[in-house]
């Protein structure tokens, strides 16, 4: 009986803890592509943690999210919402931009 | 009273009837042709000569608007797939528009090239299947590599 009610607390720990944990990797940030910029130009993340950004294309033309020190590059359609998964990232800045317009300013991700 | 059909006839009657019926679509999809357009060049790379040859030989098929549309780039859908990978290779990087881009655009399109050709991720394995002279020798990649090296220390590349 007690081997079963321990079973049952360890069960339920599990079940509470588990959406905290995985909560830690994907608090998603959102980064914003309208009128021909991003928003925010720049952003600060937490040092030494995997994170995910939610990249949104809010405007109506197609773009590319693009970061050659993130190594990321994905095209988007106008309306199109990524995730973006990244590793744990050292501290610095991150550049990133639309390759598809050379005139958007380019934003920035700086990990503290 | 009519005899009943083979088996074998019926099968052979079948296959007659899909080779038809593939050949119909195949005859359709040649009326929806992609649009292979070598548009301008505004402004080309001005690379060593060396530099150059190999560039034309391995990448200006997709990433320039000096495309050499070969035969069978001209019979759907083939063609439609040729033309998708073409105009969303020189959306990525077009060396006829290489003096239009920004000197910062120009720095992170070859820091791209770099990193494409230290990974082997270029010429893709699928294009050299039908094009084996694209294929960069060690020595190519070497040079390729210099070539990327010294212009990202040269402000205005």
């Amino acid at each position: 009986m007690r081997t079963r009610n321990l079973s049952l607390l360890v069960a339920l720990c599990a079940i509470v803890t588990c959406p905290i944990l995985a909560q830690a990797d994907s608090t998603p940030i959102t980064i914003r592509f309208h009128d021909h910029r991003w928003e925010p130009l720049s952003l600060t993340v937490p040092a030494g943690q995997p994170l995910t950004i939610r990249v949104l294309n809010d405007s109506q033309e197609t773009i590319e999210f693009e970061s050659f020190k993130l190594n990321r590059e994905q095209a988007m359609t106008p309306g199109q919402t990524i995730q973006v998964r990244l590793p744990a990232l050292s501290p610095g800045s991150y550049d990133f931009y639309d390759d598809f317009h050379q005139d958007v300013p380019q934003g920035s991700i700086i990990a503290k | 009273m009519t005899e009943p059909v083979p088996p074998r006839d019926r099968k052979r009657k079948w296959i007659w009837w899909a080779v038809g019926v593939l050949a119909m679509v195949f005859g359709l999809m040649q009326l929806f042709p992609a649009t292979e357009t070598n548009p301008e060049v505004l402004g080309d790379l001005a690379a060593p000569p060396a530099v150059a040859k190999i560039l034309r030989r391995s990448c200006y098929d997709c990433h320039s608007n000096e495309t050499r549309w070969r035969w069978y780039s001209r019979i759907a859908p083939i063609s439609w797939v040729i033309a998708s990978h073409v105009n969303a290779a020189r959306q990525q990087l077009n060396f006829s528009e290489w003096a239009t881009y920004y000197p910062q655009t120009r720095v992170r399109k070859l820091e791209w090239m770099g990193r494409a050709l230290q990974t082997e991720q270029m010429p893709p394995t699928a294009y050299l299947l039908f094009h084996p002279d694209a294929r960069l020798s060690p020595d190519e990649r070497a040079e390729l590599e210099r070539w990327i090296a010294a212009s990202l220390n040269q402000p205005g590349s």
